[in-house]
């Protein structure tokens, strides 16, 4: 069957910023692996083409193998659009039968076209393809549940662990464990690949929850790990307390004391400092010392002030939405619940940070800056990257750019109020 | 605006900024060199300038600028272009 990914209209998109600001929201992790993954597993397509926003089509496409914006894929054979925010494991979708549009509310979650049924549809864009198909075809409700807000993502994904650990079927000690380790609970619960190493004196506590430790992990003396968690391939976890719930993707750097979070992938916190239902992008460096609060004093529910606007999150345990390529300074504190933007460079108060600080914001003395401008950060983005072996490309800076200009009028403001704060 | 009067309002922003008597500060001070500017404070810097001067400058070219005389140079200029 085919499979087409979307993720729009943008608006539906901004509630997962600022991980989605260089994205599409199926990207996202949750558990042992993305949302998407999980809906092309769940769907069982053997061919897969994607549609994201335009200014980051070039970037996703040297990622990615299936087609990229291409409304040629919109055409020919029998085929299943999916918004790319439903969670997998509730949606009920025949791959193939009649035509259908299913709906959630206002969103189209997914678009069902019998070959026969294609030639009613604009095929143009995709913009143009979905309004084509709620205008020529039936509307039926949509049973499947979905992430609405980025944070639901990281509240999901310690369940979402336990479901993946038993999808996957694998348990057992494939790489090394050194003596003196202990693993507490059942071992089947335990799943060590192969080139994985675990060093002594390390406890892996399965007692509440599997672990899953992939390939090329390394986990260094005096490390707690408890389940249920993912350990992604090559990271390194430095005499890590990594308490339940934790989602590690690739070539991460970790240390202190990590909960129920979620870290996209290469990405480093590397000392002390707790970090507790968090959200961490990519390619983002958190100095020692930063910490996240994750409960307000009170146990209230934690408010996320997001796109401008104050949103009760309705859990009274959310840490930092930390954007990519963000570097925090020593000592870095940050509120309950803060939106950290892409690109930022945030130097320690010696007081918890306001809640939203926008992307690209040179954030001196709790003041939004240019500080030295895009130029620079992409500099160290690049440098960053060249440390892994990835390569910094035009397509990527193309979109940092486009990313930049999304994000300008609340920077910008931010910028001037920081000004006459300061004078 | 003139020059004499951009001379004066960026010695007197640039002590303020760094915390310094403004008979410290002269057309030859290096903001580093001189006058301890450190990276973060030649930030502050350029928001003040800013400020001051209801000006927006290129981040690049702003923080090419080495000593006050400069600055007084790089601001008045922008000033003229602004307005011509």
């Amino acid at each position: 069957m085919r499979l087409i990914l979307f993720d729009g209209p943008e608006e539906e998109r901004a509630k997962f910023y600022p991980l989605s600001y260089c994205r599409p929201v199926w990207e996202l992790r949750c558990g042992m692996t993305a949302l998407g993954e999980k809906l092309i597993g769940k769907l069982g397509a053997q061919q897969v083409a994607y549609f994201v926003p335009p200014y980051m089509a070039d970037a996703y496409a040297e990622r990615v193998d299936g087609k990229v914006n291409d409304p040629s894929g919109l055409a020919g054979d029998d085929v299943l659009l999916v918004h790319g925010s439903l969670k997998a494991a509730t949606l009920d979708v025949a791959p193939t039968g009649p035509s259908e549009v299913g709906m959630l509310g206002d969103l189209v979650a997914y678009v069902r076209v019998a070959q026969a049924d294609l030639g009613k549809l604009d095929t143009g864009s995709i913009e143009a393809f979905l309004a084509s198909a709620r205008q020529a075809l039936p509307q039926v409700s949509c049973r499947a549940e979905r992430f609405e807000y980025v944070w639901e993502v990281m509240l999901d994904s310690p369940h979402q662990i336990i479901d993946d650990f038993k999808a996957a079927g694998r348990s057992g000690i494939e790489g090394v464990i050194e003596e003196p380790s202990a693993i507490r609970g059942n071992k089947n619960d335990v799943y060590v690949a192969p080139g994985c190493e675990v060093h002594p004196m390390v406890v892996i506590d399965a007692t509440e929850g599997p672990v899953f430790l992939d390939e090329g992990v390394e986990v260094h003396p005096f490390t707690r790990i408890e389940g249920p968690a993912y350990v992604g391939p090559k990271t390194i976890l430095l005499g890590t307390k990594l308490r339940e719930g934790c989602s590690v993707g690739p070539v991460c750097r970790l240390g202190g004391e990590i909960e129920e979070s979620v870290i996209q992938g290469h990405s480093n916190k590397y000392h002390d400092g707790f970090l507790g239902h968090a959200y961490v992008g990519e390619w983002v460096n958190l100095g020692a010392l930063t910490t996240n609060s994750d409960l307000k004093n009170d146990y209230t529910s934690v408010e996320v002030i997001q796109n401008g606007k104050k949103i009760d999150t309705g859990s009274n345990k959310v840490g930092a939405l930390i954007g990519d390529h963000t570097k925090t300074s020593i000592g870095t504190l940050l509120n309950t619940g803060a939106i950290v933007g892409s690109m930022g460079m945030i130097m320690a108060t010696g007081q918890p940070l306001q809640k939203t600080i926008p992307a690209f914001a040179w954030l001196v003395n709790g003041v939004v800056t240019k500080g030295f401008g895009r130029k620079a950060l992409y500099r160290t983005a690049a440098t960053a990257m060249g440390r892994r072996k990835q390569a910094w490309t035009p397509a990527i800076e193309a979109m940092w750019e486009a990313v930049y200009e999304l994000t300008a009028p609340e920077r910008n403001e931010a910028i001037k109020r920081g000004r006459r704060m300061a004078s | 605006m003139d020059r004499l009067e951009v001379q004066e309002r960026v010695i007197k922003t640039t002590a303020r900024v760094l915390k310094l008597d403004p008979g410290e500060v002269n057309l030859e001070s290096d903001f580093a060199a001189d006058l301890g500017a450190e990276s973060i404070q030649s930030i502050e810097l350029v928001a003040a300038f800013e400020e001051e001067f209801n000006i927006e400058m290129d981040e690049d070219a702003a923080l090419q600028v080495m000593t006050v005389g400069s600055a007084v140079e790089f601001i008045y200029d922008h000033i003229v272009s602004q307005k011509g």
